[in-house]
Formats: structure tokens, C-alpha cells, sequence
């Protein structure tokens, strides 16, 4: 209270001295009556090189409404007279010094230092005379219509033209129809991820700068900020740990998920529905570099598809087990750790939330049939038997009914020529 | 046998109840093959392209085990009237494998060879026909078994090891194919191919082959008719 009131002293006597500066030399700084006569007027307007336009028209209501709305324009056009030539650049920074400052440092500030004008300047997301704060629903970056400000730019196919790094616009504008966009956008919820959340506002920088908010190294972190219990889980996994050990291969969150298309896991279209979990964990696990890398059992893909699983998997029974129906899913371990839903002491469990009846002698063996001799002999033994068996059959037919056409063949051939003589 | 197929020298080779379950059989077995082979070749696009006919991968199985029903039903059924009927009592001694047909067989290599003077003298069925028969009785009882310790899985899960479910599907699938192959180059070679029945053996469908046919092919049998007085 004594603060404010402190405040609100020098606040009036400043705008004493500001009154008598202003009296003093009343032409040289005028007040937002003395702009407006001209200002105010809507056909005021500029010419451009190339017979272009541009007003210089201030909506007064606008700007009364602004959070400066109670300063006067020489605040920030520090050189305006009344008439005046062509005013220097407004300087938010004299009064936001943390925010040019963390600006200066990002993508937007190092290429506007560089003089390329088609990156946002501090008007360019906040507005000119009609900025707000925050919080103000009728704000630019309010949380709800941060998302339609960035996509202003990001959704234009021109710009991925002109900067090579940006990704695929429309990957960018995807993040529209996303889970979080949708939260915000149709639901109007405010706890939803928008843009800066995982971007950075100020300090905003490509995803391959490890000190960017979207580096991979800071995925895990950043999500957990609204997902703290998935990340508490991830934590403990053998990806999570992976990851945090320093093995760029080991998965995080965007990996499976994606990034601006996180859709629920229950679309079809989600990389983690049932219907896709196989080719999305298959991406690394089927490859074979990753394999001999990590030591990990090979063929898991197309030994999952070739079985009862895979095939109803793969033609929409959604209902039979996918990979992470039996390895979990944040939570994935390896089989050879004592907690690992498919350590050999949990399966009867584990395969026992779909086949209740599996005795314990059911889950003894191979899951993952891979036919080899080495890893299921069994198998293996009688698929060859058959093909073997089969092959000879056939070739045993073949021959036999050779021989019988030669034996009609030669016969008629020898009654031939006992006739002739 | 009646007196105008005497006269037109037809003989009586399938009865007519061997006929309709040789029919039944003959649909049943191809609609099995047809559901069976698109889950054994599932990536192929036929297919593939076979199963979403069916109505995915759901209905295939419907329909693959109500055609496994009916032909269970229809192999039980060729049972009670084998060992419960005259006819097929007879039926099922003509078909019993000896010695015989040993002998037959080498004898018919021999003839075809050239080596042998006189081709073996069969009787109603010949070491052919009983390969056939046999081999299709062997292949539906293995069939069946593990057929239905797939189809119950849940059962078969208390009682057996993983792997036996593993070894059910392969001997399941590749008991299906076994039995097309000799379907395709077998069966089908000897009654629609062979010189002595193409373009076909009509027994199938009239259930008649000519006595001439018989005395040539199966010698035995048309001495047996004729001595029966049924020639």
C-alpha cells in the first residue's frame, strides 16, 4: 500500500515536470490532442515507392484502449513534433529491456539484427497502438489467439519457401486440428499447449539448437511441464532412462506422438492407436542398425505381424494386442527386469488380462515366433518337414504321370510299327 | 443298375449318396481353401484382397469354421454310413490297403517302363484311388485336432505350452496345402486328365462309367459285376 502510494506521488509529480516541460516548449512535444488533428483523421495516408499507400491513420479508441493508452505518443515517438518528417523506430526495449533482450538472442531477433524485414518485430505479434496485456482476452498473444497470430506467418507457404529450416507449412498449421489446438480453439480452454508454450515467445529458436525449448534433449521436460505423472513415467523407463543417459536414438514423447499432429491416441490417424502402435515402434526397432546396436532381439515386426495379433491388428481388430498391450507404454521395461510386464514371471499375468484361462505352463516359451532353428526348432522342424514333404509329392506326381504318358506313348508307338510290316 | 444302362453299357460307380457327399465335400473343401490360404498368405494382395471380400478378418473365420462344421459333419456322417450300411460296408473293404497294392503299383511302373508285359489288374480302386482315400482321411483328422485347438483357444491355453498353439497353426496350415496339392495334381490329374477319362470321369455327377471303361482300367471289378449276373 505505502509502495503504491509512493508511486502514485511520483507518478503525479512526474507528470507535473512533464506539464511544465510541456509548456515550456509546447511545439516541440506535442500532446495526443495535438497528433490526433492529424492522426485522427482516416484518409491520412503515406506514399510508397511503387504507388503504394500507407494510412497513417490512429484509431484513438483503439489506442485509449491499449495498455499505453494512458501515456502520450512521444512515450514512444520520442521525436515527434507537430508537423513532423519521417520518425526514427520506436524503442520498446527502453521500457522492456528483459524481453529486447531475450528477443535480440532468438530466431526473430537475429535475422531482424541482419536487416531481413519480414521476420516479427515486437509489433508484429503484440500490435502497434492497440497492444494489450496478456491476459486481456482482445490480445494478440492472449492464450487463445496466440496460436491464429503465429499462423499469420507460419501457415504461408512463401515463408517455407524463403527459410529452408522451417518445416512443411502445413505441418505447422496441422497443429490446428491437434489435440491441444482443438482444446484451445473449440473448447476455449486456456490449459491447453498454444504455441509458446513449447516454443518460447521471446527467445524463440529452431529445434536443432540445443538451447532451444524444442531441442530433443528437452522434450521429455518440456512436455512434463502439463504431463508431469506420464513424465514421472517415462522417467523410470528403459527409454526415459536411455535418453536421459545421453542415446540420442532412445525415444521421447514426439517421437511416438508426434509433434503440431498430437491427436488422442483413440483417432485412427494418431501414430500410438492401437491400430498404428506396430509401425510406429517398428520405425526403430525393425531397423537393423538399432538391433545390433542395443543388443535387442531381432525380427519383432514381422514375426508380431505374422501372428494371430498382427493379422487381426493389422485388418482393424483393434481389440487384439498390440506392442504395447504386453510391453506397456511409458512405462516400457526390459523383458529382464523383475517389474517388466513381459519378464517371464509377469507374462501369465500379463497375457492374462485378454486370455484369463493362460495356466502358467501356457507362457513358458517364445512369444515372438522368429523360425529358426536356434530360436524355435519346433517350429521350424515341421515347416520344413512339410515343405519338403510337399515338394517331393509333387515331384513324385509329376513324375508318375510322366511315365505314364510315355508308357501310353511308347506302347502305341511299338503296336505302330508291329502293324506296318 | 437298370436295364437300360445294361443296355447302353453303363455301370453304376458312385452311388447317389456318394455323390452328394462328394459334392458337399468338393464346395466345403473349396471355401476352406479359399479363407484358410488368405490368413496362411496374408501378405499377399490377393489375399488381401480376398479377406476384405470376406468382410475382414473377423467374418473369414466365421465363415471358415461354419465350412469346417459342415464338413466335419459331413466326414461323420461318410463314417456312421460306412461301417453301418451294406454298401458301405462293401465300399469300405474295396478300399482297405494290402500288400496288393504294393505289388500293383510297382507292377504299373514296370509296364509304363516298358519292362513289365501286363498293367496290374485293380479292382474297384486301385492303389491310386486308395492314396487318395486315405491320404484325405489322415489329412482331415489332423486337420480337425488342430483346428480346434485353435478354435478353442481359450482352452487350449490351460492345458498346453505356447508352443503347441505355434506347431497347431503350422501343421494346420500346411496340412491345407498338402491337401490341395494332392487335390490339384492328384485327384484331379487322374479323373479329368488322364487319357483314359478326359475330358472327365462322369461317375461324379451321373454316378455311371461305361463297362468298357471298367474292364480295361479296373478289370477286377467288371469280372466281379460279371459274375454277379450285373453285366
Amino acid at each position: 500500500m505505502k509502495k503504491r502510494m509512493r508511486r502514485r506521488s511520483m507518478a503525479a509529480a512526474v507528470a507535473a515536470a512533464a506539464l511544465f516541460v510541456a509548456g515550456a516548449a509546447l511545439a516541440a512535444t506535442p500532446g495526443v490532442n495535438e497528433c490526433m488533428d492529424c492522426h485522427g483523421d482516416r484518409t491520412i495516408e503515406k506514399s510508397l515507392p511503387g504507388g503504394k499507400t500507407q494510412s497513417l491513420h490512429v484509431d484513438l479508441q483503439e489506442y485509449r484502449h491499449s495498455v499505453h493508452g494512458g501515456s502520450g505518443c512521444v512515450t514512444c515517438h520520442a521525436d515527434a513534433k507537430a508537423p513532423h518528417d519521417k520518425l526514427g523506430k520506436v524503442a520498446c526495449g527502453k521500457c522492456h529491456g528483459d524481453a529486447e533482450k531475450s528477443y535480440a538472442g532468438s530466431a526473430h531477433g537475429k535475422l531482424r539484427a541482419k536487416g531481413v524485414a519480414d521476420v516479427p518485430g515486437c509489433d508484429g505479434c503484440h500490435g502497434k497502438h492497440d497492444v494489450r496485456k496478456v491476459k486481456d482476452p482482445a490480445s494478440r498473444v492472449f492464450r487463445l489467439n496466440i496460436a491464429a497470430t503465429c499462423l499469420r506467418c507460419h501457415k504461408e507457404r512463401a515463408l517455407e519457401a524463403r527459410y529452408s529450416h522451417l518445416p512443411d507449412h502445413k505441418l505447422i498449421a496441422a497443429y490446428e486440428q491437434s489435440v491441444h489446438g482443438m482444446a484451445s480453439k473449440k473448447a476455449g480452454l486456456t490449459g491447453s499447449a498454444v504455441c509458446p508454450d513449447c516454443h518460447g515467445n521471446h527467445n524463440i529458436l529452431p529445434a536443432d539448437q540445443p538451447r532451444s525449448a524444442t531441442h530433443r534433449q528437452n522434450i521429455p521436460t518440456l512436455c512434463g511441464k502439463c504431463h508431469p505423472g506420464i513424465l514421472g513415467m517415462y522417467e523410470k523407463s528403459v527409454h526415459g532412462k536411455g535418453m536421459r543417459g545421453g542415446i540420442a536414438d532412445s525415444p521421447v514423447c514426439t517421437d511416438c506422438h508426434g509433434e503440431h499432429t498430437i491427436v488422442r491416441a483413440s483417432d485412427p490417424s494418431s501414430p500410438v492407436n492401437s491400430r498404428n502402435i506396430p509401425r510406429t515402434c517398428s520405425g526403430c526397432h525393425e531397423k537393423e542398425g538399432i538391433s545390433s546396436k542395443y543388443a535387442l532381439p531381432k525380427k519383432r515386426f514381422s514375426s508380431y505381424m505374422d501372428s494371430f495379433h498382427g493379422i487381426a491388428v493389422e485388418y482393424g481388430m483393434t481389440k487384439a494386442a498390440n506392442c504395447a498391450s504386453c510391453h506397456g507404454v511409458h512405462d516400457i521395461l526390459p523383458s529382464s527386469d523383475p517389474a517388466s510386464s513381459v519378464n517371464p514371471a509377469n507374462l501369465q499375468k500379463t497375457c492374462g488380462k485378454c486370455h484369463p484361462n493362460a495356466s502358467p505352463n501356457f507362457a513358458k516359451g517364445t512369444i515372438h515366433v522368429e523360425v529358426s532353428p536356434k530360436k524355435a526348432m519346433g517350429v521350424f522342424a515341421v515347416r520344413m518337414f512339410y515343405t519338403v514333404f510337399i515338394s517331393a509329392l509333387v515331384i513324385l506326381f509329376v513324375l508318375h504321370v510322366g511315365l505314364e504318358l510315355y508308357g501310353r506313348w511308347s506302347r502305341k508307338r511299338a503296336a505302330g510299327k508291329e502293324e506296318k510290316p | 443298375m437298370s436295364k437300360a444302362d445294361l443296355a447302353s453299357g453303363q455301370v453304376i460307380r458312385m452311388s447317389l449318396l456318394f455323390r452328394v457327399q462328394h459334392l458337399v465335400l468338393t464346395a466345403l473343401l473349396l471355401v476352406l481353401a479359399v479363407t484358410g490360404f488368405s490368413l496362411m498368405y496374408h501378405d499377399n494382395a490377393l489375399a488381401q484382397a480376398i479377406i476384405r471380400l470376406e468382410g475382414g478378418v473377423h467374418n473369414r473365420g466365421i465363415v471358415h469354421r461354419i465350412a469346417a462344421v459342415l464338413l466335419m459333419a459331413n466326414v461323420v456322417h461318410h463314417l456312421f454310413y460306412m461301417f453301418f450300411s451294406r454298401e458301405g460296408n462293401r465300399e469300405f473293404r474295396d478300399l482297405a490297403i494290402g500288400r496288393r497294392d504294393i505289388d500293383d503299383f510297382l507292377q504299373s511302373l514296370r509296364y509304363n517302363l516298358g519292362v513289365g508285359a501286363e498293367y496290374p489288374r485293380f479292382g474297384k480302386y486301385g492303389y491310386k484311388e486308395k492314396f487318395q482315400y486315405w491320404g484325405a482321411s489322415a489329412g482331415t483328422v489332423l486337420i480337425s485336432i488342430t483346428g480346434f485347438m485353435l478354435w478353442a483357444e481359450e482352452f487350449s491355453m490351460r492345458l498346453f505350452p505356447k508352443v503347441f498353439l505355434d506347431l497347431a497353426m503350422v501343421v494346420h496350415g500346411y496340412q491345407g496345402l498338402l491337401a490341395f496339392v494332392i487335390l490339384f495334381f492328384w485327384h484331379l490329374y487322374n479323373v479329368h486328365l488322364h487319357p483314359s477319362v478326359f475330358p472327365m470321369n462322369p461317375s461324379w455327377l451321373t454316378g455311371k462309367v461305361s463297362a468298357e471303361w471298367l474292364r480295361q482300367e479296373h478289370p477286377l471289378e467288371y469280372e466281379k459285376l460279371k459274375g454277379e449276373g450285373l453285366l
